[in-house]
């Protein structure tokens, strides 16, 4: 399984992860989809992230918005490319059009087969068990404009992923006690620029990241 | 900021706002064509209240300040009412010698302006123009001058009711609907979010200044463009063989072009260079805006009047415009006594515009009108032909990505490779749904089938990517639209054939490219990519997605004030930026409550995206 969890942040502060990102893909002309959180002005989205990555010599690109209707050629070629970028944006409004599109599971597949999976921000988020720390805590969350109530997401990792995370008190005391009520569950809050590369059975922070469990806090890098 | 003016007379000195000062109905056509207008006394209409105001444009106007908070004060707030909430003291108002207090009487007559109009039973322009609208007057700013006009301030003696019932009607009679002289906020709300959009996306257009809104939404509808002239404005008079007046038109018109350094050429030697250079500025003109309305899929209803179009191409009048998701060439719009012409009809009506003007400048020069026909081979229907073609050409690289430098390479040195691939192209955005034609709310339509927008958005990803053509059945796939049915997507051997000439063509573009500008084939079609996704965007505006917005906005607007519709018309606006150079296109700041509004909004351009 080849994952990559950006915090957020600006494309100089990611620089490493971008790294990682592009030593995962190891193969010359890849060809990478991104999914945008919502279609609304998600071409200029797309043109910033091909800007960007062009800059690593990839030059095969696919805007894939999931919140409309798509076709099957395109789909087929997304699920074909060799790595799939989530962008940020509403993680609630993001759930709900991947769920809509039954893209969860095809997704799901897809990282299963090799295919390598990042997620910025929402995307990032959306690669864990739920989206719970899309609404968590209450002074930092997303609002949930499509008022769903099923928050399990992808579920591929057994961690929960908090992105833009600011090192602070009140951070510090919502996630303690988050941990102290789900006592099973971790958190690793990654502030902008930092964040979580997997690969395979290999685990790697970035930047200096955050972990939370059972009411503690352990700083890690 | 306490000496606000009191009433419209004030001295300008006195006043916050001074600009506005210059709407007060005193405009250069009153005395440049005294035949051309019918003037009016008007007074204040009381109960107004400002339900829109386009601090952008007002910025660009001149009207306040560049660095004016985008907020409407209160002396602002009057400043808008006191120029604007008007009504005209009409025929019948004095044939029935109605009193209005005498404050509230202004001391300029506002005009209607003349123009053709086929509605009219006269059919020459001698009792038609502006049945319910008034020129409030020009203003003056960063050497461009503005004309300003309001719909809705009572009905003029020009309106088809008065002529074709013989009668003239009391302002507000409710026994009549266009004849009574008033507009609604719906159809400024219609202008507003259309004409903003267009406008962004390089239409030339009229632009909403503001609404000023009355009682059971009822409203003035203040309108401003350089030049808000019509060919209509000339074909009355030239009907009617009036040459003095004829002349002064165009005099008058050609001086507002030379002011606003509209014309490259500002001196003439003679009348006769003087006239056919304006009959060869309308044939370049109108030959753009024929094809822009072609491929933009842009419904006008041009027709013999030149009535709902400006002199410079640019769109009047939203009632009957329309942008179509899909080529529905077929549409027609039903106007009870007759249809409206089809997108592909109107080019010929352009033409007879352009074949008008060169019938206008004959006469000018020679003093003597020869016949329309006279003038149907003459050298500026050429130049209106020639124009058409390459404004074509230019618009369909434009869709594909190309960018401006290669477009105008490829439209030099490779002619027939365009062409061939128009022609595919083509093929494909003219077919029709077998269903036939059929009745809808307005008209008569028949279902395009194939979505343009899509496959030049999607083609240069997926050769990119699969580093071949598209087989026919996936082509298929990603170019039918929602209205195909099963029956019409048969890939039969001509479309086969259509498919492998339309990517040949394609990749010969950009084969051309590659080679003249030392370019590879991923860079290419990379660059593509990025430009076409901007351009051929999922979600775009179509006349039934206004339709909807306006009625969703309508229900809302109870609780909007104006600052919050200016926002919100500016987001919808930059949301349906088309422009791949732009780099500041951002969702920029959103209130919370207008999040789940402009959600609204969205979701609506997104269900109506490939219809009429």
């Amino acid at each position: 399984m080849k994952l990559v969890f950006y915090a957020g942040g600006t494309e100089k502060e990611n620089l490493q992860l971008d790294r990682a990102f592009v030593g995962l893909l190891n193969k010359k002309n890849p060809v990478v989809a991104f999914i945008p959180s919502s279609s609304y002005l998600s071409e200029q989205e797309f043109k910033a992230f091909v800007r960007h990555y062009s800059k690593f010599k990839i030059t095969r690109f696919i805007h894939f918005p999931i919140d409309v209707p798509f076709d099957k050629t395109m789909f087929n070629e997304v699920m074909r490319s060799d790595a799939i970028h989530m962008s940020g944006g509403n993680t609630f409004y993001f759930l709900n059009s991947l769920r809509k599109a039954k893209l969860l599971p095809q997704l799901k597949s897809y990282v299963q087969k090799g295919g390598i999976l990042t997620g910025l921000s929402a995307g990032g988020i959306m690669m864990t068990e739920n989206i719970e720390m899309a609404g968590y805590p209450e002074f930092d969350r997303d609002e949930n404009i499509v008022n769903i109530t099923n928050l399990s997401a992808m579920n591929l990792v057994d961690f929960l992923f908090f992105p833009h995370f600011k090192n602070s008190a009140r951070y510090d005391v919502a996630f303690k006690k988050y941990t102290r009520l789900h006592e099973k569950k971790v958190i690793y809050a990654c502030p902008d620029g930092s964040g979580i590369v997997i690969n395979g059975t290999e685990m790697r922070f970035i930047g200096q990241c955050f972990a939370y469990s059972q009411g503690h806090k352990f700083p890690i890098n | 900021m306490n000496n606000i003016k009191k009433s419209p007379i004030d001295e300008v000195g006195k006043r916050s706002y001074t600009a506005f000062s210059r709407l007060n109905g005193e405009h250069p056509f009153k005395s440049q064509v005294p035949a051309g207008r019918v003037e009016y006394k008007a007074r204040q209409k009381k109960g107004g209240k400002v339900a829109f105001f386009n601090f952008d444009l007002a910025k660009d106007m001149g009207l306040i300040p560049r660095n004016h908070p985008e907020l409407l004060n209160p002396d602002l707030e009057k400043e808008i009412l006191e120029t604007f909430s008007i009504v005209i003291i009409n025929e019948y108002d004095v044939i029935n010698k109605i009193k209005f207090p005498e404050e509230e009487i202004l001391p300029h007559t506002f005009m209607a302006t003349r123009y053709l109009q086929l509605q009219h039973p006269d059919k020459s322009g001698r009792t038609s123009g502006d049945g319910r609208t008034i020129w409030n007057g020009t203003v003056r700013h960063n050497g461009v001058t503005w004309d300003v006009s309001s719909c809705g301030t009572g009905g003029t003696k020009l309106s088809p009711a008065t002529n074709i019932d013989k009668k003239f009607y009391q302002t507000g009679d409710p026994s009549i609907s266009y004849g009574c002289g008033l507009s609604e906020v719906a159809e400024g709300l219609e202008t507003l979010f259309f004409s903003e959009v267009l406008g962004q996306n390089n239409f030339k257009t009229e632009r909403v200044l503001c609404i000023v809104e009355f009682d059971k939404g009822i409203s003035i509808n203040v309108r401003a463009n350089a030049n808000l002239l019509r060919p209509s404005h000339f074909f009355g008079h030239l009907k009617q063989g009036n040459k003095e007046t004829l002349k002064q038109v165009a005099d008058y018109y050609i001086q507002r072009q030379i002011d606003n350094k509209e014309w490259e050429q500002t001196t003439f030697k003679s009348d006769k260079e003087k006239y056919f250079y304006l009959a060869r500025q309308v044939a370049k003109t109108f030959s753009e805006t024929a094809a822009k309305f072609e491929d933009e899929y842009i419904f006008c209803w041009l027709d013999w009047d030149g009535d709902n179009i400006l002199m410079d191409g640019g769109i009047i009048d939203y009632g009957s415009i329309r942008q179509f998701g899909l080529f529905h060439s077929e549409y027609r719009y039903d106007d009870v006594q007759r249809f409206s012409t089809t997108i592909l009809e109107q080019r010929q009506k352009a033409r007879y515009i352009v074949q008008c003007f060169a019938q206008i400048a004959d006469f000018l020069t020679t003093g003597k009108k020869k016949s329309l026909s006279h003038f149907r081979k003459h050298p500026v229907l050429k130049t209106f032909d020639d124009h058409f073609q390459v404004s074509k050409d230019q618009n369909v690289l434009n869709r594909i990505g190309f960018k401006k430098t290669h477009q105008d390479h490829l439209i030099k040195n490779n002619t027939a490779l365009v062409a061939k691939f128009r022609k595919a192209f083509s093929f494909f955005e003219r077919s029709k749904s077998k269903r036939g034609v059929y009745r809808v709310a307005d008209g008569v339509t028949r279902d395009a089938i194939f979505s343009m927008r899509d496959v030049m958005r999607e083609l240069p990803q997926l050769i990119a990517t699969k580093e071949r053509v598209l087989d026919p059945k996936e082509f298929m796939e990603v170019i039918k639209s929602s209205y195909a049915k099963k029956s019409d997507l048969k890939v039969t051997e001509q479309r086969k054939r259509q498919m492998v000439r339309f990517q040949n063509s394609y990749m010969g573009l950009i084969a051309a490219i590659e080679k003249d500008f030392t370019s590879t084939r991923g860079q290419m079609l990379l660059e593509l990519t990025m430009r076409s996704s901007v351009i051929n965007k999922y979600d775009r505006v179509t006349g039934d997605s206004i339709t909807y917005i306006v009625e969703k906005v309508q229900k809302l607007r109870p609780k909007l004030t104006a600052e919050e519709l200016y926002f919100l018309a500016r987001q919808f606006k930059s949301y349906q930026n088309l422009d791949p150079d732009d780099k500041h296109v951002t969702s920029g700041e959103t209130l919370s409550r207008h999040k789940n509004i402009m959600q609204g909004l969205y979701s609506i351009v997104r269900e109506c995206r490939e219809g009429i």
